[in-house]
């Protein structure tokens, strides 16, 4: 993975030395709590409902155990035990003391980690393929690009003041596990260089990006991206906060017209100045090579049977396993989703656990994905059986990636000041109800995404099954989307039959899984698939109640 | 460190730290053009500048397409941009196009709420003087110089990109 040189470490120092001083005028009261609150946004520093959170920045989902370890002397030290990972491959601290966060910021600059632009109304974390390196159907590692956005974006002084937060993520495989057409801009990596898509996005207004942009060369990836973002930065709606993404500026012109002043602008610009040469383009490049793959004899039969004496691990290894570029390995989801706990939560522990396992199995390397697990990239199938068993021990074992109660949820009511409705409590009661294994995976792969309001953290637009709190005269309620997918067929859920309360959802589902089970062709017709066949008409009744 | 909401007069202090008087003033539309250093509204400007001689500032708020100003660059002096609050970003690539795409070499200037934890990057876009509510304006560009000594991108301000300092040309 990418390591700093001393210009990298520099930056994180200065910026931290900054950030300190800050900090230290906020408790002296030479700053006021409005004073305070643009700079602290600068760095990544919430102020929720009890308490600060710090939103700690994992560079497109890529970790080392290492770090993963800081994360646990962190939420040992500072936190109340616990860290959430977030659906921006990012790790979230809800229980932070302001006095502490000089000292958090400097224990993560020693692991080359910070929580720069990690919030205000700026360039974000770019995200990507959770299986990136190492999925079987991928074009070109997404990561080294990634990269070059994460040093192109810090600090940009002309992006610092954006009408509103912009988020870029890049796949490079056939299979989008990156979301990019709901992303402001998404990268899609081809033999040919790059499609560019722009102007996707949820929140309360959910539009999918448009292609403007074929084949960019990776060389010219930067310049393009500074035309794009001067376009938006000039001309996005900044009289509404609900109006300001890019989304709406594209929608309004139409793609084409913005597509036109892209190239208009990009023509004005001296990209000799802006494109990183092709010496710093390979630089970067020679961060991400293939680990030094161990050449451990495999038994196929021996896996066999240990999958025929352990029922449990014979369904972790069908659910929570990827194919990987070399046979003899495999990608390893581990899942936070635990039955009846909030999904995304890891104590500090876990990730210790998790840090351990990278380094016994997984060539000392993690990810995080937008789903809200934890990814060992490459697990020599010869070590499986031993990584699972290190992992059932801890609380790790959950075998239900990609299955319905793999949920993502917003932190809502609970956290969020934001929010109008809980989503973790009901995520919880979700996954309580479909606790049997045997169920889930007659089910099948189906996406469940809990928001609770109309931004749509929870990724509520483009779940399977779709979920959305709302407040109804003081009282929570929930709106159920069927149809909506983030996959290379991206696709908006639609809001079906009326709202439900908390308590009335988990059976609504029952009785919606239900009708599916009885309507799908057979088991490889997955919910998402009927629901495309029938409609989501033939579904709206099995909502609600009969009457 | 930040002022906002303050409310110390406004100082004009350019990019070197040196606090000076400002010799310009701010037409209203309807006024004469009677004054040394006179400071039109950016329509006014559009419209009227052709028929005018001599150099003057032109005063450009958010919304205005600065690129409208190219016929008229060696007649103006001075653009004073406007930032009306200070999280309306529009200004920083208003400047970096004069300085870039239209070859402005006067002066550029931010009005408004100019904050001192905003002058870095100002500078960054080109420019240099500041209209600043400040207890110690001088002291505030200190601090914005004394904050980062590299950059990871190139703007209008000259500084190599950290790209260029790891691959010397």
């Amino acid at each position: 993975m990418y390591q700093y040189d001393q210009f990298d470490h520099a930056m994180v120092a200065a910026r931290n030395a900054e950030f300190k001083d800050q900090v230290e005028r906020r408790l002296k009261g030479e700053l006021s709590e409005d004073q305070f609150k643009p700079l602290r946004l600068m760095n990544g520093l919430y102020l929720q409902l009890h308490a600060y959170m710090l939103r700690i920045a994992v560079p497109y989902g890529v970790l080392s155990s290492r770090q993963m370890r800081t994360f646990a002397h962190i939420a040992r030290t500072y936190d109340r035990d616990f860290g959430h990972f977030t659906t921006r491959q990012n790790i979230q601290f809800n229980w932070i003391k302001l006095a502490d966060t000089p000292q958090i910021l400097e224990d993560l600059a020693a692991v080359e980690m910070h929580a720069i632009q990690t919030s205000g109304n700026c360039i974000r974390n770019t995200t990507t393929d959770q299986f990136a390196g190492a999925a079987r159907d991928e074009i070109d590692d997404p990561r080294p690009w990634a990269e070059l956005i994460r040093q192109w974006s810090t600090f940009h002084p002309e992006f610092t003041f954006l009408p509103r937060k912009f988020k870029i993520a890049i796949t490079g495989a056939t299979r989008d596990r990156a979301a990019i057409r709901v992303h402001d801009i998404g990268l899609q990596l081809t033999d040919k260089g790059f499609d560019v898509y722009v102007g996707g996005g949820m929140g309360r207004t959910p539009h999918l990006g448009h292609l403007i942009k074929s084949g960019l060369p990776g060389e010219k990836l930067l310049s393009y991206l500074e035309a794009a973002l001067r376009v938006y930065n000039r001309y996005g709606r900044r009289d509404n906060i609900y109006k300001a993404r890019i989304k709406i500026l594209v929608s309004a012109l139409g793609p084409q017209e913005y597509a036109r002043q892209v190239e208009e602008e990009w023509a004005t610009l001296d990209q000799a100045q802006i494109d990183a040469p092709h010496a710093e383009i390979a630089r970067i490049k020679s961060f991400f090579p293939q680990p030094a793959y161990a050449d451990k004899a495999f038994d196929a039969a021996a896996l066999d049977r240990a999958k025929a004496a352990d029922a449990g691990f014979a369904r972790w290894v069908r659910n929570n396993t990827l194919a990987h570029r070399r046979d003899d390995h495999v990608s390893v989801t581990i899942s936070l989703k635990p039955t009846g706990l909030p999904p995304g939560d890891a104590s500090s522990a876990q990730m210790d656990v998790m840090a351990d396992a990278a380094d016994r199995f997984g060539y000392g390397e993690l990810r995080v994905s937008h789903e809200q697990n934890i990814i060992l990239p490459h697990v020599a199938k010869a070590d499986l059986y031993d990584l699972y068993r290190l992992l059932d021990q801890n609380g790790l074992s959950s075998a239900n990636v990609g299955k319905i109660t793999d949920m993502i949820a917003c932190p809502g009511l609970d956290y969020c000041s934001l929010a109008n409705a809980r989503s973790i409590p009901l995520a919880q009661d979700i996954s309580q109800r479909f606790a049997d294994a045997e169920l889930t995976d007659k089910i099948g792969d189906l996406q469940i995404k809990i928001s609770g309001c109309i931004n749509a953290c929870g990724h509520h637009h483009v779940g399977h099954i779709g979920i959305l709190g709302v407040d109804k005269q003081g009282e929570e309620f929930y709106q159920i989307l069927l149809g909506g997918r983030a996959d290379e067929q991206a696709a908006l859920g639609v809001i079906t039959g009326k709202g439900l309360s908390a308590e009335a959802v988990p059976a609504a589902l029952e009785r919606l899984i239900k009708l599916y089970l009885d309507l799908r062709t057979d088991e490889t017709e997955r919910f998402i698939d009927t629901v495309g066949r029938l409609g989501r008409d033939a579904f709206a009744g099995a909502l609600h109640e009969p009457a | 460190m930040s002022q906002l909401n303050s409310s110390h007069a406004p100082q004009l202090v350019s990019d070197q730290g040196e606090v000076r008087a400002n010799g310009w003033t701010l037409l209203a539309d309807d006024e004469a053009i009677g004054v040394d250093q006179a400071v039109l509204s950016f329509a006014r400007a559009v419209n009227e500048l052709d028929g005018l001689n001599g150099r003057y500032g032109v005063r450009i708020a958010p919304g205005d397409d600065v690129r409208l100003l190219t016929p008229f660059m060696s007649k103006i002096a001075l653009i004073e941009v406007a930032f009306p609050g200070y999280r309306d970003g529009r200004g920083y690539s208003t400047a970096r196009i004069l300085r870039q795409d239209l070859g402005f070499d006067g002066e550029i200037r931010a009005v408004g709420d100019v904050l001192r934890d905003q002058l870095f990057w100002m500078m960054r876009c080109g420019f240099d003087s500041f209209l600043l509510k400040d207890a110690d304006p001088a002291g505030a560009i200190k601090y914005a110089r004394s904050l980062y000594i590299n950059a990871y991108q190139s703007a209008a301000d000259g500084l190599k990109p950290v790209w260029a300092l790891r691959h010397p040309a």
